[in-house]
């Protein structure tokens, strides 16, 4: 039972961390219908930035949040204006769009082994092992503080898109650009935005994840290939279906350890991926864009 | 006096493929216009032409003396030039609320949005009762009556309608048009698109028939359907 608890309170927090790493990828993909392949470059690269911010400055990571949102922000902004904006879209656009953004993932990370060497880090503070006792179980203070982000982070997200000018714009897009143009938004800018926000959340992930893992230049790839599963399990677009789709994953994944040798229950997610592609290809919650 | 809308002589291409070769065509302040012809004739283009998302190749677009060549198609709606694009291109996922108070998302109009959604809502009460619904689950007529509804929320001097009569029953067609009169009796001009050539000139002051991207016929609606050619071609008579 003590496992039982044990293991549900792993799933629950590593879900929250999941989530915020796959609205960023779902909101790219659903509004510019491009597949940011460079994800989990900007994950690894929040990761550093928490780091360096920790490291040299002293700035607590939690604190460093504002500061990582904005930085990744404005370098997704970049990447839409300086590259992504002169691609194809959509079907034709495919190749071109994934290729560039590989290629921008491999320049991040050969830059971070350029700058941090290979070895692995982890953010360190004095709270850093401290747990607090919840349900019987003892839980990090860290995996909890990242449960509350993780949780904050879809609330303001939801808010902005339902309830702000810009998020109704950001929607609208989503589904239909020439008819923004018509009532006056000027769809570039929101793709710029809408980079700019998916990109924020990558580096939000990046930094939260530092807090609880290890990390490498190489880090990002698992991140990214789980923040798939998540997208396509939740349906594009729906925070709430990405939300739930991300402690399915979670859950598998870490009840898995019960029945699986542990080198196989990476697999778990991948195995979902495939059933629901085959069975369900529109996710578990049928499709809906960014409605 | 300068007209409101002077389309002269514009190239416009898809691609590779010109569909309007030269067109010009005028709307005055306060008038109908229709703007004629067969399928592929051009009619659309040549309103994407004018709210810009297909701006000319050659030649140039006028609004009020001032050319639109340089004035982006975002910033267009903020002129007063609204487009109900053929097929009413609604955000399907969005309410209809969302879809009207989005009609307001200009500059100009925002800050006078309650006021004209108000005035939508008045126009067709079945938005009012319909407002908290999807945009793709309303009914045809419905959707049409949105589209219109969002384009009159940027507060429009120049409302273009493309083919507002598409799929719809013969009694919504009556509907539509009776509010294209109404809309105009309160002050706005309106430049119609419509394959209904009758009632399109029922409404309309004036009319222009194009083919093949060039204008075919210019003339008053009363010249228009006393033409024999016109009779034959698109009234079947």
């Amino acid at each position: 039972m003590e496992r039982f608890v044990d293991l549900a309170v792993s799933a629950i927090l590593l879900a929250g961390l999941y989530a915020t790493m796959a609205y960023g990828l779902g909101l790219i993909y659903g509004v510019l219908r491009v597949v940011n392949l460079a994800h989990g470059g900007v994950i690894m690269a929040g990761a550093y930035l928490g780091w360096v911010l920790h490291g040299s400055l002293g700035i607590d990571p939690y604190l460093s949040i504002p500061l990582v949102v904005l930085l990744s922000f404005g370098l997704g902004m970049a990447m839409y204006r300086v590259l992504v904006r002169h691609l194809p879209r959509g079907a034709a656009g495919g190749p071109a769009s994934l290729l560039l953004l590989f290629g921008v993932w491999l320049v991040l990370r050969n830059v971070a082994y350029l700058l941090f060497t290979g070895n692995d880090q982890a953010i360190r503070t004095s709270y850093s092992t401290r747990s607090l006792l919840v349900l019987g179980t003892h839980v990090s203070v860290n995996r909890l503080a990242v449960l509350v982000i993780a949780l904050v982070t879809p609330a303001l997200l939801q808010l902005l898109l339902r309830h702000s000018h810009v998020g109704r714009a950001i929607r609208a897009v989503a589904q239909n650009a020439d008819s923004c143009t018509l009532v006056g938004v000027d769809v570039e800018r929101i793709y710029t935005l809408t980079f700019g926000i998916g990109t924020a959340l990558a580096g939000l992930a990046g930094l939260l994840s530092a807090t609880i893992f290890s990390f490498n230049p190489g880090f990002g790839s698992g991140e990214l290939l789980k923040s798939f599963v998540v997208v396509v399990l939740g349906g594009l677009g729906s925070v709430l279906g990405t939300g739930v789709a991300a402690l399915v994953l979670a859950v598998v994944e870490v009840f898995a350890i019960l029945v699986l040798p542990s080198y196989l229950t990476s697999a778990v997610g991948f195995v979902m991926l495939v059933l629901v592609l085959v069975f369900r290809p529109g996710g578990l919650f049928g499709h809906r864009v960014l409605g | 006096m300068t007209p409101m809308l002077q389309v002269d002589a514009i190239d416009v291409f898809y691609g590779d493929i010109q569909v309007l070769y030269g067109l010009s065509l005028e709307v005055r302040e306060g008038e109908i216009v229709t703007l004629l012809g067969s399928n592929g004739a051009g009619k659309t283009t040549t309103l994407r032409a004018v709210s810009g998302l297909r701006p000319p190749r050659a030649g140039d677009i006028r609004f009020r003396g001032q050319s639109l060549r340089d004035v982006p198609a975002a910033a267009r709606c903020d002129l007063g030039i609204a487009l109900v694009p053929e097929g009413r291109e609604l955000w399907p996922m969005l309410t209809v609320r969302e879809n009207l108070e989005l009609g307001a998302y200009g500059k100009r109009a925002r800050p006078s949005a309650p006021r004209n959604l108000e005035r939508v809502f008045a126009l067709f009460p079945r938005l009012a009762e319909r407002q908290r619904q999807l945009a793709g689950s309303l009914s045809g007529g419905e959707q049409q009556m949105c589209a219109i509804g969002r384009a009159l929320m940027s507060e429009p001097t120049l409302l273009m309608l493309d083919e507002p009569s598409l799929g719809l029953s013969p009694l919504l067609v009556d509907q539509v048009m009776r509010t294209v009169a109404e809309l105009h009796a309160s002050g706005m001009t309106i430049l119609l698109v419509e394959q209904n050539l009758q009632k399109a000139l029922e409404v309309a002051q004036r009319g222009t028939v194009i083919e093949t991207g060039r204008v075919r016929l210019t003339g008053s609606a009363v010249e228009l359907s006393g033409n024999p050619e016109i009779r034959a071609a698109y009234l079947g008579l």
